[in-house]
C-alpha cells in the first residue's frame, strides 16, 4: 500500500491501482490543518462561525478574514490555505457578478458553488497559455446563502464535490465538530440557537479561549441578507455560550493582553 | 478696416507645384481589395419552384451571362445531392460550385459512415443557411440564392436561402427575376388550384419560363428541370426548350 | 472658369468601382403586445418581404422561449433567424446550468446583453418580449437593435411600430382623453384591439399584412390563434 502510494502521489492526473488520485486526497488532508469553520442553516437563515488563529499577540486579529461576501445574497467561509482562497472568491464573485449582469437576478447558491467547483477541478489542466494549475486547491468552503429556495448551506472540497447540507464542520476540529453537530442540530431551530450551538461546539474544539477577537461570526438572512457580527455582536452572542461565566471573555481577552 | 485679400489664396505651399483643380485624375486604390471583389461575376438568373400534390418541381436556364454577355450557355444548376434532395441555385455561378462540391463532399462522408442516414432536406437548408449568415458576416458572401427542394417524413419541402442568410419556406419559391415575374402566375394558379397534379404543375413552370424568356434578358430557352417525387424520387430533366410564341410580338406596337 | 465644374460620368471614370454589400436587408413585419394583470398577447403578422417583393405569406415571427415567454422579431429576417436561434441554445443551457427555467426579466436582461455585445455590428431586428413575470402579471419589453431594454405594458414594433403605437396609447393607454377613468385592458379587449390595428397597417404599410399570429399567455400556457388579413 505504502509502495503503491509512493508510486502513484505526483501527478495530480495520474490514477493509483485502486483508483483514486492521492493528491486530491492530500489536499483534502490540508484542511485538516486549517482553522474550524461551522456552517448551520436554519429556516430563518445560515450561520457561519469560524474560528480565527491568533498565534501570537502582535498579531492584528482583524485582518484575518476567514468570512467573506461574495454578493448581498451569498457569504462564503474558509479553512485551509488562505492564499489559494482568494482565487476563488474572486471566481465566485466575478460569476455572481456576471449572472447578475446577463439576467439581472441573483445568482442561486447551488449555481455559485458549480462556477467554484469548475475552477477547482482545472488542476493538471493547462490552457491556451500552455499554464497549467500545478495543484489542486487546498480549501475547503462552506458557502452560506439565500436564494429563491430559501437558506442554503453548502460545502465544497477541494475535489470541486459540493453537497448542501443543514450544518457543517470543516477544518482542524471538524470531525467532532460534526458529531456535535448532528447531536444538537433540528428543523425547527432559530438563528439564535444555531448561531449559539455553532459558537459553543467551536469553543469545544478550539485549543484557545473562544473571546471575540479569536472568532468570526456571520449571519445570512433574508432580510438582512449577508452580516458580519461586530465586536459588539460577537460579544453578546458569546454570553449565550458562557452563560455562568463571569467576567466576559472580553475581559479575559484584556487579562491576557 | 478692411484687410486686404490673401495675396494667393488656396495656391500651393511653399516649394510644391500648383495642381489646377480638377485637371488631374485623382487614381484612387480601392482601400479593401476583398471587399472590392465582390460582388458577382459569371451569373445565373431565376430559378423557379413550386409544390406539387406530390412533390417539388425546379427549373433553371443554363446560361451563366458576364453582365450583359450570354457567355457560357451549358450551366447546369440544378443538382441532385442525394436520394431526397435537389439543390438550385441562382447568382454566381463560381461560389454555387464552391458550395456544390462542399455538399457533395459532406454527402460523400455521411455515406461512408455506412449507417444508412442520409442528409435530409431541413437539415441542409439549415445548414446553408448557417454558411451563408457566417460568410455576409464577414462581409465576404457567397452571393447565391439557393433553392432547396426535397422530400421529408413523406411530405415535400420547398426552401431558400440567399446571400444574407434569409432563409424561408413556401409553397411557391422564385429567385432573380422569376420573383417578380414568375411567383405572381406560380401564386395564382396555386391558390385556384391547391393541389396540382405533376403534369399540371409541370405545365405552369414551362409557362413561367416562357413568360420569363420574354421578359429577362439575361435568361435562355434551354433549362433544366428537377423533379423530386414522394414515389418517384429525384429526376433532372433536360435540356429542355423553352416554348416560343414570337407571332405575338407582332401585335406590340413598340416591336 | 469652365475647368473647375466637370460633370460625373460613370462610365468614364478613372477610379475603380467600389461595390459595396450590405449586410443587412429589411424584410419587415410589425409586431403588437398588450399586456394585462393575468395576460399577455402578442401578434405578429406573417409577411416576409423585401422592397416590392412578398418572399412568403406564412411566415411565423413569434418564437417561444419558454412557457411563459415569448418573442416577436421583425427587421433583418436573416439576423432574426440567428438570434433565436442562439436565444434558444442559451434558454436550454440556462436550464441545465441552474436547474430551473429562466424567468421573463431574466430572458429581457440576457437578450439586451446578447444584443449589445454586437454594438458594433448589431442584429438590426426590432425586438419586442413578452411573458408573465413571477407575480404571474404581464408584461413586455422592447428593445432597440443595440439591446435599450424597456419594460411597458403595451408596445408596437417593426415596419408600422410608428403607425401604431400612437394608437395603443390612445386605446390602451387613454392618453388624450378627457373624463375616462383609468382601467386595466381585459383579455378580450386587447385581443379585438390587435386585430384592429393590424388591420389599419395593413392598409397603409405595404411590408404588414397577409394575416396575423397571435399567442395569448396565461397562467395556463400559450394559446395560438391565427387572423387573417388582406393580402395586397
Amino acid at each position: 500500500m505504502f509502495l503503491t502510494r509512493s508510486e502513484y502521489d505526483r501527478g495530480v492526473n495520474t490514477f493509483s491501482p485502486e483508483g483514486r488520485l492521492f493528491q486530491v486526497e492530500y489536499a483534502i488532508e490540508a484542511i485538516k490543518l486549517g482553522s474550524t469553520a461551522i456552517g448551520i442553516s436554519t429556516s430563518e437563515g445560515v450561520v457561519l462561525a469560524v474560528e480565527k488563529r491568533i498565534t501570537s499577540p502582535l498579531m492584528e486579529p482583524t485582518t484575518i478574514e476567514k468570512i467573506v461576501e461574495v454578493d448581498k445574497h451569498i457569504g462564503c467561509a474558509f479553512s485551509g490555505l488562505m492564499a489559494d482562497s482568494r482565487t476563488m472568491i474572486d471566481r465566485a464573485r466575478v460569476e455572481c457578478q456576471n449572472h447578475w449582469f446577463v439576467y439581472n437576478e441573483n445568482m442561486s447558491v447551488e449555481s455559485c458553488a458549480q462556477a467554484v467547483s469548475n475552477l477547482a477541478i482545472q488542476f493538471g489542466d493547462s490552457d491556451d497559455d500552455g499554464a497549467a494549475m500545478s495543484r489542486p486547491f487546498g480549501v475547503a468552503i462552506l458557502f452560506a446563502g439565500i436564494d429563491e429556495k430559501g437558506p442554503q448551506l453548502y460545502h465544497m472540497d477541494p475535489s470541486g464535490t459540493f453537497v448542501q447540507f443543514d450544518a457543517k464542520a470543516i477544518g482542524s476540529g471538524s470531525e467532532g465538530a460534526q458529531q456535535s453537530l448532528q447531536e444538537v442540530y433540528h428543523r425547527s431551530m432559530t438563528l439564535e440557537e444555531a448561531t449559539t450551538a455553532a459558537l459553543t461546539i467551536l469553543k469545544q474544539v478550539m485549543e484557545e479561549k473562544l473571546n471575540s477577537s479569536n472568532v468570526e461570526v456571520m449571519t445570512m438572512t433574508p432580510k438582512n441578507l449577508f452580516h458580519m457580527f461586530t465586536k459588539e455582536q460577537v460579544e453578546e452572542a458569546l454570553t449565550n455560550v458562557f452563560p455562568a461565566e463571569h467576567p466576559t471573555p472580553i475581559k479575559v481577552n484584556k487579562q491576557k493582553v | 478696416m478692411f484687410s486686404a485679400p490673401p495675396f494667393w489664396e488656396n495656391g500651393p505651399a511653399p516649394g510644391n507645384f500648383y495642381n489646377f483643380p480638377n485637371l488631374q485624375p485623382q487614381v484612387q486604390q480601392p482601400q479593401d481589395f476583398r471587399q472590392h471583389s465582390q460582388s458577382p461575376v459569371t451569373t445565373s438568373t431565376s430559378l423557379v419552384g413550386i409544390t406539387y400534390d406530390k412533390g417539388i418541381l425546379v427549373a433553371g436556364d443554363l446560361l451563366a451571362s458576364y453582365g450583359s454577355l450570354a457567355r457560357y450557355r451549358n450551366c447546369p444548376r440544378i443538382v441532385k445531392i442525394n436520394e431526397n434532395i435537389i439543390l438550385g441555385a441562382s447568382g454566381d455561378y463560381a461560389d454555387f460550385q464552391y458550395v456544390k462540391d462542399f455538399v457533395e463532399q459532406k454527402v460523400i462522408s455521411e455515406e461512408c459512415l455506412d449507417d444508412g442516414l442520409a442528409l435530409k432536406p431541413k437539415s441542409l437548408y439549415c445548414w446553408l443557411t448557417r454558411i451563408l449568415y457566417n460568410r455576409r458576416s464577414k462581409m465576404d458572401p457567397l452571393w447565391n440564392n439557393f433553392i432547396v427542394a426535397g422530400i421529408q417524413d413523406g411530405q415535400p419541402f420547398l426552401g431558400t436561402v440567399d446571400k444574407h442568410g434569409t432563409a424561408y419556406a413556401d409553397k411557391v419559391i422564385c429567385t432573380g427575376y422569376g420573383a417578380h415575374i414568375a411567383t405572381p402566375l406560380l401564386r395564382d394558379s396555386l391558390d385556384k388550384n391547391p393541389q396540382l397534379n405533376l403534369a399540371e404543375a409541370k405545365a405552369l413552370i414551362e409557362k413561367c419560363l416562357e413568360v420569363l424568356y420574354y421578359r429577362d434578358a439575361r435568361s435562355y430557352p434551354k433549362y433544366q428541370l428537377g423533379i423530386i417525387d414522394v414515389e418517384q424520387g429525384v429526376s433532372i430533366e433536360g435540356p429542355l426548350e423553352v416554348p416560343q410564341k414570337w407571332e405575338i410580338a407582332y401585335h406590340s406596337k413598340r416591336f | 472658369m469652365s475647368l473647375a465644374i466637370r460633370p460625373y460620368y460613370p462610365d468614364y471614370s478613372t477610379v475603380p468601382t467600389q461595390h459595396h454589400f450590405n449586410p443587412y436587408a429589411d424584410n419587415g413585419g410589425s409586431i403588437v403586445a398588450i399586456a394585462g394583470n393575468d395576460f399577455v398577447i402578442i401578434g405578429a403578422d406573417t409577411r416576409l418581404s423585401a422592397g416590392f417583393s412578398i418572399y412568403t405569406r406564412e411566415q411565423n415571427k413569434l418564437f417561444s422561449l419558454s412557457g411563459t415567454t415569448v418573442l416577436g422579431c421583425s427587421g433583418c429576417w436573416c439576423d432574426t433567424l440567428t438570434l433565436t436561434r442562439i436565444l434558444k441554445s442559451r434558454m436550454q443551457m440556462y436550464q441545465q446550468e441552474h436547474n430551473k427555467v429562466m424567468s421573463t426579466e431574466a430572458c429581457a436582461q440576457m437578450l439586451s446583453t446578447m444584443l449589445y455585445y454586437k454594438r458594433f455590428f448589431p442584429y438590426y431586428i426590432s425586438n419586442v418580449l413578452v411573458g408573465l413575470d413571477n407575480e404571474g402579471k404581464g408584461c413586455v419589453y422592447s428593445y432597440d437593435p443595440i439591446g435599450h431594454c424597456e419594460k411597458a405594458t403595451y408596445r408596437a414594433g417593426g415596419s408600422a411600430g410608428a403607425l401604431l403605437q400612437p394608437l395603443l396609447d390612445n386605446q390602451i393607454g387613454q392618453k388624450n382623453m378627457l373624463n375616462v377613468k383609468p382601467e386595466s385592458v381585459t383579455k378580450e379587449r386587447a385581443l379585438s384591439i390587435i386585430k384592429d390595428v393590424f388591420i389599419s397597417a395593413a392598409e397603409r404599410d405595404i411590408y404588414t399584412g397577409d394575416s396575423i399570429s397571435i399567442n395569448i399567455i396565461t397562467k395556463d400556457g400559450i394559446t395560438q390563434e391565427t387572423f387573417e388579413l388582406r393580402k395586397d
